[in-house]
């Protein structure tokens, strides 16, 4: 039997134990190194500094260490005469190679230096290796990043719109499965902008990655959420028949009812659902349009539940859009006109002011009524341009009456929405309808709602103080249909309170409407504001609120809303009626 | 129940006698039991040994067919502050017999010896390095006494068993001589357990460094021969010989063999083929032996219970029933000669279970532990292993189908 050289078969092992997959390659090297020759002790110095050492204990590290720089080749340990041989590596490394009982002969002097050559071009490529890995690795976390930022939501982590519709491109291009459909759950959050509004957008941040965390939870595995904007939530699934999503959307709504804690506090939820199915030939955009037509359907109707799309829903759409259109042309040439309905004393039963109400005088359809356009306008955000039109036309019909002249003039209650009396500039505006109509700041009554008193005023407590200054004050729309805030009523400028129709509706019948109207007078009077009852139809309902000491009725018993010419005959009647009782009207 | 009241009071007795006994100064004792209750088991195995007082450090060597867990709890209560580690065994070994199915407990005693006992959890993917690292630092907290080895217990199921080494040595250095086996499981090949006070691990090395007033030594024998021409390992990883000078190791393997044809198909008779069939690894100065235990017949591989290397220069080896009773017989006596001249209190004996294959199928299994050498009443205890290790110098010391024997002054 022959035998082969041993140390040449020991380099060949060695050679061979270099990787680049395993972290630990260099470590693993090493130790067959020492191995190799029988070493005890193996080391790499790099400025006199161990990187690497196997074999000594903490007590003889510095001895070995302190022999570096001379490299000596014997050193007196406890367990015996440690023989050394340094092997210079590059940059000023070292390897070295210890073993007692006996030294190194030329042989394995031989091998070492070979093993510290292989070590030295080793540690090289494997670093430039690391080098390149690390440039790859980072290229990709930074390309995945890039993907994750362009198609995922930052605050919820979910698919973003484009990859929601990339998603929703790939399901609908695949061959679908027999009884298998894709639909599209548009989901929007309702009265997400209060939780903003009130409690910061960190909180509403908050509900939506609780929200987008619900989702998640109730779909499965292949279906997909996504936040697509704002608000908006979108569910990808797969279904057998319509009434599973139907079954979903009803889960979802369950999930979004219970409220959400955050920042310490149970903040109500609910949302909006639209389904949309997807039919053959249907795109992504259309049926994720198709699925918010449906939500929105369902926010017209009063939010909370959820719709399915049908193709009546797209013709309203286009009716809406129509109207939308011609609403913003109506508005540039003046087709909203004031309408208005009396006031009358309950003392006199004589009209003693107007509620101005919006009309549109359209030039095809005639006049409408506020119901077919001022949802439009609110969505549209033209709220604000409605109720400067109304306001500069009310002022000017009016500051043109015959009464004018005489100083005669009715109050004007006009009809003001959160958002206008949010306008920085609504102070000016009036101003300049006041002065171009010379109607008199003192008769000029804006009407709010209490919802609007309570949580928009605050916010807009420079222009009500503004407003206060041209002598305009507040008139509070459906008092008792919401909740308010006596301190309110005191801090602001309220000159009247409008008790709702739903309260006179139950006068004569209803025990608990009369109290409640007749509390509302009480408190009124005792804080010095006149009270006007709202949707007075009989004489009995009149009647009631004279005798519980309400100041004005204003209702159908009374006149329905008519336009300028109408209103000031009737209020030039109203004025000589007055005359005629004597009662001293200048 | 077991008597706690009557061993403790057993041992403290013992304990006082110690003072003014020098055989009690430094004591090894071993104990057996193959009852299979444990309580019973314990309390057999645990007697001679709490005669001589509390053991510093009790090692309990076990068949898996025990419960292994009441067992190593069992002993941990019985002998309180005393050190207890342990494993998993293909059966254990003691003076002139092998038991099967058995528990052993080697423990020594006295104020000769002082102990301290750590472990590390490894796993299959990142192997036992990092985990006999750990388990090694119990050396840290040792008062040493003139003499020091670190014993080592490993899963022998978990990775190359190399890296136990190379994990212990990072710890200890070279002054510190290491010696242990690779738990067994009764040859199932699932799983092995580790013992650490108490604890049943798997995957895991358990250790105890050892310091002693007086001397210990290690010897090491296999009594295997080259049969094959030098070949170069061409294609190795981790467990998996894969191709020797080019050509697929399993079929390399088996026709240097001459392996009969249900060798060639039948992965038991494979086994049973290749406990007494090591390939060999050749060192500086001596030639390493690894245990083939199983082959892969599609890739045509062969698995290894530690690495061999890569690049490597390897033998197939044969031996003799002759050569491998001469091996054991020879290696306590070897291991007694290293201790500078004192007499040997014990010895701690730990055995490839290959070797006891190849006996086995000679028949000479009875023959296997008879040890001429040693004084009668000195304790003997060990097991049959996975792989062994054994350190003095260098920085290698892992061993299959090998003998290595631990002597005690």
């Amino acid at each position: 039997m022959s035998s082969a050289p041993w140390s040449l078969h020991l380099l060949s092992e060695v050679l061979a134990a270099f990787t680049l997959e395993s972290p630990t390659a260099l470590r693993d090297v090493v130790s067959r190194v020492g191995e190799s020759v029988d070493a005890e002790v193996i080391a790499i110095f790099q400025g006199g500094e161990f990187e690497l050492c196997s074999g000594l204990n903490r007590q003889e590290k510095p001895a070995l260490q302190a022999i570096a720089a001379t490299a000596d080749t014997e050193l007196r340990l406890e367990g015996g005469l440690l023989h050394l041989f340094w092997a210079p590596l590059n940059n000023g490394e070292l390897l070295v190679v210890g073993r007692f009982r006996e030294g190194f002969d030329l042989e394995e002097r031989a091998l070492l230096r070979g093993m510290g050559r292989c070590i030295q071009l080793s540690t090289q490529v494997l670093a430039a290796v690391k080098a390149e890995q690390e440039a790859l690795r980072a290229e990709q976390v930074a390309k995945e990043r890039a993907i994750h930022e362009a198609t995922c939501d930052h605050l919820t982590g979910l698919p973003n719109r484009r990859l929601l519709l990339a998603h929703l491109a790939a399901r609908l291009a695949a061959p679908a499965p027999v009884d298998c459909h894709t639909a599209v759950l548009f989901i929007d959050l309702d009265r997400f902008k209060q939780i903003n509004d009130l409690h910061g957008h960190p909180a509403g941040d908050e509900v939506l990655r609780q929200v987008g965390q619900r989702l998640s939870a109730l779909v499965r595995g292949g279906d997909l959420v996504g936040r697509i904007s704002g608000d908006e939530f979108v569910v990808v699934a797969e279904v057998r028949e319509q009434a599973d999503a139907l079954s979903l959307a009803d889960r979802i709504l369950e999930q979004l009812q219970l409220p959400l804690q955050v920042q310490g506090r149970a903040l109500p939820s609910s949302g909006s659902i639209g389904i949309a199915i997807a039919e053959a030939g249907d795109d992504p955009e259309t049926l994720l349009a198709n699925a918010d037509l449906a939500m929105y359907s369902v926010k017209q109707r009063g939010s909370g539940r959820f719709a399915c799309f049908d193709a009546s829903l797209r013709e309203q759409l286009q009716e809406r859009a129509r109207i939308e259109e011609e609403l913003r042309a109506g508005l540039a040439a003046g087709q909203i006109r004031a309408w208005f309905q009396p006031i009358i004393s309950t003392v006199h039963g004589t009209v003693v002011g107007f509620e101005a109400l919006a009309r549109w005088q359209h030039p095809q359809r005639g006049v409408l009524a506020p119901a077919v356009f001022i949802t439009i306008a609110e969505e549209a955000g033209l709220l604000r341009e409605l109720d400067a039109a109304v306001l500069k036309d009310a002022c000017l019909q009016i500051g043109g009456w015959s009464g004018a002249r005489d100083g005669l003039l009715p109050r004007l209650s006009v009809n003001i929405s959160a958002t206008s009396l949010a306008d920085p500039l609504l102070s000016q505006r009036v101003r300049e309808v006041l002065a171009s109509s010379d109607f008199p700041g003192d008769q000029l009554f804006l009407e709010i709602t209490e919802t609007t008193l309570v949580e928009d005023v605050a916010s807009a407590f420079t222009n009500i103080a503004e407003l206060k200054t041209l002598g305009i004050r507040l008139a509070v729309d459906d008092f008792g249909t919401g909740y308010s805030s006596l301190r309110y009523l005191r801090r602001f400028p309220v000159g009247i309170l409008k008790i709702d129709r739903s309260f006179v509706d139950g006068l004569g019948h209803d025990q608990e409407d009369e109290v409640i109207v007749e509390t509302v007078i009480r408190m009124a009077r005792s804080l010095g504001i006149e009270v006007v009852a709202e949707g007075v139809e009989t004489v009995d309902q009149a009647e009631i609120l004279r005798r519980l000491g309400c100041h004005y009725l204003q209702g159908f018993l009374y006149g329905r809303p008519t336009d300028a010419a109408s209103s000031a005959e009737l209020y030039e009647e109203s004025l000589v009626g007055l005359i005629r009782l004597g009662v001293h009207v200048a | 129940m077991f008597p706690v009241d009557q061993t403790a009071s057993a041992a403290t007795a013992a304990a006082a006698t110690a003072v003014q006994d020098p055989e009690r100064h430094r004591w090894i004792r071993v104990g057996t039991s193959i009852d299979h209750d444990p309580e019973r088991a314990v309390q057999e195995a645990l007697a001679p040994v709490l005669a001589m007082g509390s053991p510093r450090l009790a090692i309990i060597f076990c068949s898996p067919a025990h419960d292994l867990a009441a067992i190593s709890r069992r002993v941990k209560q019985a002998l309180g502050d005393g050190d207890v580690i342990g494993c998993s065994t293909a059966g254990e070994l003691i003076r002139d017999h092998a038991l099967s199915g058995g528990l052993l407990i080697w423990a020594l005693g006295g104020e000769g010896f002082a102990v301290t006992t750590g472990f590390g959890q490894g796993d299959a993917q990142k192997g036992l390095r990092d985990a006999a690292f750990e388990a090694a630092q119990c050396i840290e907290q040792l008062e040493r006494k003139q003499h020091t080895i670190l014993f080592l217990l490993a899963d022998g199921l978990c990775g190359d068993q190399m890296e136990v080494v190379r994990g212990a040595y990072d710890a200890c250095g070279a002054q510190v001589p290491l010696m242990g086996g690779c738990a067994g499981d009764d040859m199932a090949l699932q799983s092995t357990r580790q013992i650490h006070e108490g604890d049943l691990l798997t995957n895991a090395v358990v250790a105890a460094a050892i310091t002693s007033d007086s001397p210990m030594a290690i010897g090491i024998a296999h009594g295997w021969e080259p049969l094959s021409e030098p070949m170069l390992v061409t294609g190795s990883r981790g467990t998996t010989l894969a191709s020797l000078d080019d050509r697929p190791a399993l079929d390399v393997y088996l026709d240097a063999y001459d392996a009969p044809e249900d060798v060639r198909q039948d992965p038991t008779a494979f086994f049973s083929f290749a406990h007494t069939r090591p390939i060999g690894i050749a060192r500086r100065n001596r030639t390493e032996i690894r245990y083939v235990y199983g082959a892969d017949y599609e890739k045509r591989t062969l698995t290894i219970f530690a690495e061999v290397p890569q690049g490597a220069m390897a033998y197939l080896m044969k031996g003799s029933c002759h050569s491998v009773l001469e091996a054991t017989a020879e290696v306590c006596a070897l291991a007694e000669k290293s201790l500078d001249g004192m007499p040997a209190r014990g010895f701690m004996l730990l055995e490839c279970v290959a070797r006891k294959s190849l006996l086995d199928q000679a028949g000479l299994l009875d023959q296997s532990l008879r040890l001429p050498t040693i004084k009668e009443g000195v304790s003997v205890g060990g097991f049959y292993t996975y792989g062994e290790i054994a350190r003095t110098e260098g920085s290698g010391g892992l061993h299959n189908q090998t003998v290595v024997a631990l002597a005690l002054a």
